[in-house]
């Protein structure tokens, strides 16, 4: 029992289930309620019994307070003090108190660490890159990995509530929360399905990796490691569970210790491993949560390539548009399907093709954005958020904001919401409603409403407007737009002022405004043409034409058949603004006469040659404010209603103006020069001048003036002193004087005050100039070509923003497409119906827009290595599942090898440990982009599943690739050099086509191939660098192209079957397929092993030449040994056969002589053993003798050497006395 | 799952729909071609145009139809490298070349076009005026490099033909984005009076027509005379003038007129087509913006091609083929123009308005060069 505090006041005991009760409801009240009071603190204990729940208060005034630290200032330890730091200020500067140590010891030492420096620091460039982060971006992915049963949902969990004080049953689906100020998080969970893998590693800024510490890395985790490392590497985070199933202390930091080090092998040195160490109630501990919550909120995401070139949804609400009717009739029928989700990455473009993973590429029909379900608090300078800011988005699992089901809607909202919203809401819950509705279906609702005008009075009701649910309204469109578009244009056919009358009504009407205002709005046209009264959810278009003419206050109603008729209700409403100028009106009227003039001449002849109007429009536009969008696009709505046009009315009404004008224009001349019709006559001086300041002899402005520069100059380096003749030039004062005397000659009363203006401008400016030029000089040397670029690239990025920050989002939608941060909808025809019938929340959706030529098809050709933990080789011509751009499919490659000369050889099989290049059928991708190959995504191996990873390098549309092939003939005739062969060709043609081709024989002689032979067939003359013999092959070596099997397989992975979703199966490898059917291959029966049958070797005789046989001596000399014939008869012996007496004789002396011979043999023996006795004892003696022999000697020389001794001591003696 | 196509009616544009198409790689069809004319269906020089297109692409599909008024056209990828193209006569060079320009910077290898044909006639850009004006422009964009030139190696006048121009482009991966929002002063004023096959004094009487009429406003002109002869002369007479304003920040303006073809209208006087050119020249700097008029769809093309970044361009009055092909870049690339009119100050003596084009970039990039 381990406890962390106990020291209050008063206590809550609670029992394990008022606590479980207190975390699913009143938990985070109690939390926050705890936050406000600072005395306060809980406490959580484990017993055995259960929680122990203690919140204690030290309010009470009892609690004493800690003793305050006071400073010494007497006394030996302050007196040591104020020493220590007056010696501190002696020896300040170390390398004035010792300047040898910082003296230079060795230059060339010196030279390494610069360099060593320079280098380090040049090592942490990146190339720079333009940011484009968007100013609100969206929220961050987070996806979390791992093995099943490891923890992934509890850890969501565990994080959501970390952030926002909600608890989530199911995780399905992303969760989008806002964690902080300024961030957003999307949590994803990934299960381990090898498609979801992929797929949410394309998508993933940050990885969640869970790991189980008891059991350690499974394949999976490496697995995905290597998707992440092909798609680009997301942030990578580790985390541990499961770390308190270890009992020993040791064995659980050396496991930390080993995996830590894997892992960072895996990712990067030092890559953060996160250890959660144990469960307290199905959930981690908090406070460990809260540091992973800390770390996720403050970390940075590096761009990764493909992100940001691609702008992608990772969907998280998804409905079905289609006709409830037409599912019901036909269940299997295509569905239309709405997709909403925040964008990301780059600037989706309205009509563009995606891809979604698991299904298929698809147009997009119409996208929209709507307003941010989980916004970013707004701008304010606190701290930490509040609870109505912590928000959570998580549709698909029935979480946060709307949850829709068939038929209704359901507003969920979070508790303590409810009070706050309910006041605001009770007053005008219509129109809370209508807003909550209208952003999300501005569109249908657009086209609901225009029904609804031409259906009859009764819909005009704006409650009823406000009751319709989104699949009614969707039904309506669908059955009565175009009624209600042939409608109108019969309108416009009959009238025309009826017609304008009409678009105006049906204007109001399409902004969804409530149709009570129509009547007022007609009556106040003829007076004002103010747009005040249009609501604010008015047509798009209407918006950008505000945004752009300003002028001109009036929005004309947007009926935009043509650019003209546009132009002309324009005019009218200028006409009556009364702000406008008389002369400006003037000249408009004269203009709108002269239309009015052509519009009565007959449609035919106004829209003559779209050349001249548009030099005329132009002209037009010099006078008023002209409209050049309008003229250029035209409005949308023109587009889509002309379409219509040619579709419903066909024949019928074929003489429509804007029609025939097109075509008159449709097969003009081809000329992108523009003649001028402008009639400016250039002799005239007047129109001379017009153009005087386009040239350098022209007037310059202000700032540029050579005059002005000249003066700026002076003023800045007038005043110096000429050093060697003591002259001070000192600049004229009354120069700037007199100029700003002339400037302000007319107006004298307010010249005072200018004055000081002025002057204090041209302070500033001078400042400013000043430090400019000091800047640019000091900086001047230090400026490298990467700060350069990088400063180039800092420009760039401050446009970007600039370019179009100040528009609304309607119009600005338009001219970049949808700014990643979004919240859009997109629609999309013609989905399959087991998207719909088979959706898994648990499976993401996403959708990735693809580049201008992305969804072609073409050869391939990549680089690739086969995976070095992938156990088998790969083989050319197996299906392979590959994963690259956004698709998963699955195709045949080829493989190759480049030769030296650049030829591409085709390989039967990848080469164990290297690179060769493959080349498929596929997707256009652009170079560079890596992918990944699997041999099949069902279900789970133990084995390592990537088979292949590599990088596209080239796109084409034809391949290159040849394999080798010997064609191989006979010499039938052989001439000295000259050899006709056969067997190669069968035709003469086969021949003509060769001639000139080199040839070889296998024995290495090279020849050519001269010309064929007339019989036999195919024949032909070669001639070669040396004779031929009969037994010699020749050969011609050839290549011959191999073409690339056109198979392109999406992996339709998302429209199976819940719960199957993982076991898609397309094309079978041959290997499979032999399996499968039972085929074994016949084997070629020269490679089969036979028994070895070795026939017995004769050898001829050796025969030696006569002279030879002569020559040699006689010992060489064969012998005529003739082999003995048979004995003739003749001399053939008779055998004796004896009588019974002579055969008891015989046997007799047979006995006596055996007995004889033993006798002797005996005899002999004995004799043997005597004599050798006698030997040993001769050899006895001798020693013996020899012993005496030697003792003898040895006694005479002792003997003689004594008498020698004396002889010579004698001698010796007699010799001193001769001295 | 081949990308939606397009449809178009007539053989107006023809041009920019087909190299949108190459670009962007969405199939299109042309319908309707002069299918109401006396003679329907494409002409010789729309048939060697799509010719000169598929000698350029590698996997093309074209498909026209028995009378050739419907065309049918999937692009296969750029591939570049040495063409040669003999252009049909009807039309210049300059048809075929601008073209070219706006597809040779995409290509797998680089671009060496010989094309053979008629190099001035009075419909078309000629050549001399793409290469002074056009050149600098693609510059400003990126592409530039030692081998980025077009060389006129021979002259030919219309209806005859026979002159030769090579043009060389090197390969791009991305486009720059440009600000061209000042077009500067201009500083000086350049131009080429050609004349083959007659007097060579004709050069001489156009360059002092010329400089009458702009020496009002500059002193710095100078136009050279370029008479060729023989073999490289080509096949008609004619002669005519180019004339280029060059402006402080790097900006080319021109105008241009070349004599009415030998034996179609009224012959003209050398005096009159001088000053009459340098006439077109001050209505061009009238005009004004950064970009001349012939090349503005081909800025706002690199505009488009360009990254994810914002391009702003300053143009005179956008011509009626401009706007077309700022249509076109919507279908083609859903990229749609900020244009804003800017009306000069009263007392600034500078023209007449101009048009600030400002869009965002697709983020192409060169999907056929091979990286190694």
């Amino acid at each position: 029992m381990r406890r962390l505090s106990l020291r209050g006041t008063f206590k809550y005991l609670l029992s394990v289930g008022l606590v479980n009760c207190c975390t699913v409801t009143n938990f985070p009240f109690i939390v926050s309620s705890a936050r406000v009071r600072p005395n306060q603190e809980f406490t959580w204990r484990n017993s055995a019994d259960g929680l122990v729940f203690s919140m204690e208060s030290r309010m009470d005034a009892k609690v004493k307070k800690p003793k305050k630290h006071q400073q010494k200032h007497s006394g030996p330890k302050a007196e040591k003090k104020k020493a220590k730091k007056q010696e501190g200020l002696v020896e300040e500067d170390e390398r004035k108190r010792n300047p040898k140590a910082f003296s230079v010891q060795s230059a060339v030492r010196m030279a390494k660490t610069f360099h060593r420096a320079q280098d380090i620091k040049t090592k942490k460039h990146h190339v720079p890159v333009v940011d484009r982060t968007p100013l609100e971006p969206p929220p961050v992915v987070i996806v979390v990995v791992g093995p099943p049963k490891v923890g992934k949902s509890t850890l969501i969990r565990c994080l959501i509530k970390n952030f926002t004080r909600q608890k989530l049953g199911d995780i399905c689906g992303p969760v989008t929360i806002v964690s902080g100020k300024k961030r957003r998080l999307t949590f994803m969970e990934c299960n381990n399905d090898i498609n979801m893998m992929i797929d949410l590693t394309k998508v993933a800024d940050l990885v969640l990796m869970l790991i189980d510490a008891s059991f350690g890395f499974e394949m999976e985790t490496f697995e995905f490691l290597n998707i992440c490392q092909v798609h680009g590497f997301p942030r990578i985070m580790g985390v541990l569970t499961h770390l308190d199933s270890f009992k020993n202390n040791k064995s659980l930091r050396k496991t930390k210790k080993t995996l830590k080090h894997r892992f960072w092998t895996e990712v990067y040195q030092g890559a953060k491993l996160f250890y959660l160490s144990g469960m307290v109630y199905g959930e981690y501990q908090t406070q460990e949560v809260k540091n992973l919550g800390r770390f996720i909120s403050v970390m940075k995401f590096r761009p990764l390539v493909w992100q940001t070139s691609h702008p992608y949804l990772l969907v998280d609400r998804m409905e079905d548009l289609t006709d409830p009717e037409q599912v019901r009739t036909d269940p299997k029928c295509d569905r239309t399907v709405s997709l909403y989700g925040f964008l990301r990455g780059a600037h989706l473009k309205n009509k563009g093709q995606v891809h979604i993973p698991g299904v298929g590429d698809f147009q997009v029909g119409d996208v929209g954005f709507l307003s941010d379900p989980c916004p970013l608090p707004d701008a304010q300078k606190k701290r930490a958020l509040n609870e109505k800011e912590r928000l959570l988005y998580a549709p698909m699992a029935g979480v946060g904001g709307l949850v829709y089901d068939k038929d209704a809607v359901y507003i969920d909202l979070p508790a303590s919401h409810v009070n706050q919203l309910q006041e605001e809401a009770r007053p005008t819950t219509e129109l809370v409603q209508s807003l909550i509705d209208a952003h999300s279906t501005l569109d249908t609702k657009m086209a609901a409403s225009k029904v609804s005008l031409f259906t009859g009075s009764a819909t005009l009701d704006p409650t009823h407007i406000s009751q319709h649910t989104r699949e009614r309204r969707k039904v309506i469109f669908t059955q009565d737009e175009e009624e209600d578009v042939g409608e109108e244009d019969d309108g416009e056919g009959s009238d025309q002022a009826d017609d304008e009358d009409d678009v105006e009504c049906e204007e109001t009407a399409a902004g969804g405004a409530p149709p009570q205002k129509k009547q007022k709005l007609e009556a106040e046209r003829g007076r004002t043409g103010s747009c005040a009264e249009l609501p604010a959810f008015a047509d798009s278009e209407d918006e950008l034409e505000m945004s752009e003419e300003e002028e001109e206050a009036g929005t004309p109603g947007d009926s935009g058949h043509s650019s003209e008729e546009n132009e002309e209700s324009e005019d009218e409403l200028t006409d009556d603004d009364d702000d406008d100028g008389g002369e400006e009106l003037g000249k408009q009227h004269s203009e709108r006469e002269s239309e009015e003039e052509m519009e009565e001449q007959g449609a035919l002849r106004w829209k003559e040659g779209l050349q001249q109007k548009a030099a005329e429009a132009f002209l037009r536009q010099q006078e008023a404010a002209p409209n050049l969008r309008k003229l250029v696009y035209g409005s949308v709505v023109e587009v889509t209603e002309s379409e219509e046009e040619e579709e419903e009315l066909g024949g019928l009404f074929r003489v429509s103006r804007p029609q025939k004008s097109k075509k008159l224009q449709a097969n003009a001349l081809d000329c992108s020069r523009f003649h001028a019709d402008t009639g400016h006559d250039w002799d005239v001086q007047e129109v001379l001048d017009s153009i005087r300041d386009c040239f350098v002899t022209g007037k310059w402005e202000e700032g540029q003036d050579a005059a002005t520069l000249l003066k700026q100059d002076e003023e800045l380096y007038g005043d110096f002193e000429d050093l060697e003749t003591g002259e001070v030039h000192v600049r004229q004062p009354q120069d700037t004087q007199d100029d700003d005397d002339d400037d302000d000659g007319d107006e004298e009363p307010q010249v005072k005050m200018d004055d000081e203006e002025v002057q204090k401008n041209k302070r500033l400016e001078k400042k400013r100039r000043l430090k400019e030029r000091f800047n640019s000089e000091y900086d001047d040397g230090d400026s490298t070509y990467f700060d350069d670029l990088k400063e180039e690239l800092q420009k760039q990025a401050e446009l970007n923003r600039a370019a179009f920050g100040d528009m609304d989002d309607e119009s600005r939608v338009q001219y970049e497409g949808f700014r990643p941060g979004m919240y859009i909808r997109v629609e999309i025809g013609s989905l399959p119906c087991e998207f719909v019938t088979n959706f898994d929340a648990h499976y993401p959706i996403i959708l990735g827009g693809l580049g201008s030529s992305e969804g072609n098809l073409g050869y391939l050709q990549m680089r690739l290595k086969k995976h070095r933990w992938y156990e088998r080789i790969l083989k050319t011509k197996d299906p392979l599942i590959f994963s690259l751009g956004w698709r998963r499919f699955q195709t045949i490659p080829l493989f190759h090898m480049e030769d030296h000369n650049g030829r591409h050889r085709l390989l039967k099989y990848t080469p164990q440990h290297m690179h060769c290049g493959a080349s498929i059928w596929g997707p256009i991708t652009p170079q560079g982009s890596g992918f990944l190959a699997v041999q099949s995504v069902t279900g789970s191996k133990a084995s390592f599943r990537i088979a292949a990873t590599g990088v596209v390098l080239d796109l084409d549309k034809s391949v290159t690739i040849v394999k080798k092939l010997k064609l191989i003939g006979y010499p039938f005739k052989i001439f000295k050099n000259t050899c006709f062969v056969k067997g190669m060709f069968n035709t003469v043609l086969e021949v003509a086509k060769f001639e000139g081709a080199s040839v070889r024989t296998v024995s290495g002689i090279r020849g050519q191939i001269k010309k064929a032979l007339s019989s036999p067939a195919g024949a032909f003359r070669a001639t070669f660098e040396d004779r031929l013999l009969m037994s010699d092959i020749v050969f011609l070596r050839s290549w011959y192209p191999v073409s690339v099997p056109q198979l392109y397989n999406p992996v339709t992975s998302l429209l199976l079957p819940a719960g199957q979703k993982d076991s898609w199966s397309g094309m079978r490898t041959l290997g499979q397929l032999k399996h499968d059917l039972g085929i074994r291959n016949k084997p070629n029966p020269d490679c089969l092993y036979k028994p070895v049958v070795r026939a017995p070797r004769r050898f001829n005789p050796l025969h030696i030449p006569k002279e030879l046989q002569k020559a040699l001596p006689f010992k060489s000399k064969p012998k005529q040994q003739q082999p003995k014939g048979k004995t003739p008869r003749d001399l053939q012996r008779p055998s004796v056969i004896r009588e019974p007496h002579e055969r008891k004789v015989a046997a007799l002396l047979h006995a006596l002589s055996t007995v004889h011979n033993y006798k002797r043999k005996n005899a002999h023996k004995v004799q043997h053993a005597k004599h050798k006795e006698f030997l040993q004892q001769k050899e006895k003696d001798e020693e013996a003798k020899l012993k005496r022999q030697r003792e003898a000697k040895k006694k005479l020389y002792r003997v003689m050497g004594q008498k020698d001794q004396k002889k010579q001591r004698s001698s010796l003696k007699g010799a001193p006395s001769d001295l | 799952m081949a990308s939606h196509g397009l449809t178009y009616d007539g053989c107006n544009f023809f041009r920019q729909r087909l190299v949108l198409s190459t670009l962007s790689g969405k199939h299109v069809k042309i319908k309707n071609i002069r299918s109401r004319d006396d003679e329907p269906g494409l002409r010789d020089f729309e048939a060697s145009f799509i010719r000169l297109l598929d000698k350029v692409t590698n996997g093309s599909r074209i498909e026209i139809n028995q009378t050739g008024t419907v065309l049918f056209y999937q692009p296969g990828l750029l591939y570049g490298g040495p063409v040669e193209h003999d252009c049909h006569p009807q039309r210049s060079v300059g048809y075929y070349l601008e073209a070219l320009l706006m597809l040779a910077p995409f290509m797998k290898t680089p671009l060496k076009a010989t094309l053979k044909g008629v190099t001035n006639d009075p419909t078309d850009p000629t050549v001399d005026l793409l290469k002074s004006t056009a050149l600098p422009l693609m510059k400003k964009f990126g592409i530039d490099g030692e081998a980025f030139e077009i060389k006129v190696v021979k002259r030919g006048m219309a209806p005859g033909g026979g002159g030769e121009v090579v043009f060389t482009c090197p390969v791009r991966k991305t486009i720059k984005p440009v600000q061209l929002t000042e077009p500067g002063k201009i500083k000086r004023i350049r131009g080429v009076a050609y004349s083959v096959r007659v007097s060579p004094q004709m050069g001489n009487r156009i360059v002092e027509s010329a400089r009458s009429v702009l020496n009002q406003f500059l002193p710095d002109i100078y136009i050279y005379t370029d008479h060729m002869k023989g073999t490289n002369s080509g096949k008609s007479p004619g002669f005519g003038l180019t004339l280029v304003a060059e402006t402080l920040n790097g900006c080319f303006l021109s105008a241009e007129m070349s004599s009415t073809p030998q034996g179609q209208g009224e012959p003209v006087l050398p005096e009159d087509l001088g000053r009459n050119c340098a006439k077109l020249l001050l209505e061009e700097v009238y005009r004004g913006g950064c970009v001349d008029s012939s090349n503005q769809s081909l800025a706002l093309l690199l505009m488009t091609l360009g990254q994810q970044d914002v391009s702003k361009v300053l143009l005179g009055p956008l011509s009626p083929y401009t706007i077309e092909f700022l249509r076109n870049i919507r279908d083609f690339f859903q990229i749609m123009f900020k244009i804003e009119v800017q009306t000069p100050l009263d007392d600034e003596r500078k023209g007449g308005d101009k048009v600030l084009m400002t869009c965002v970039g697709v983020g192409y990039s060169n999907i056929n060069k091979t990286v190694k």
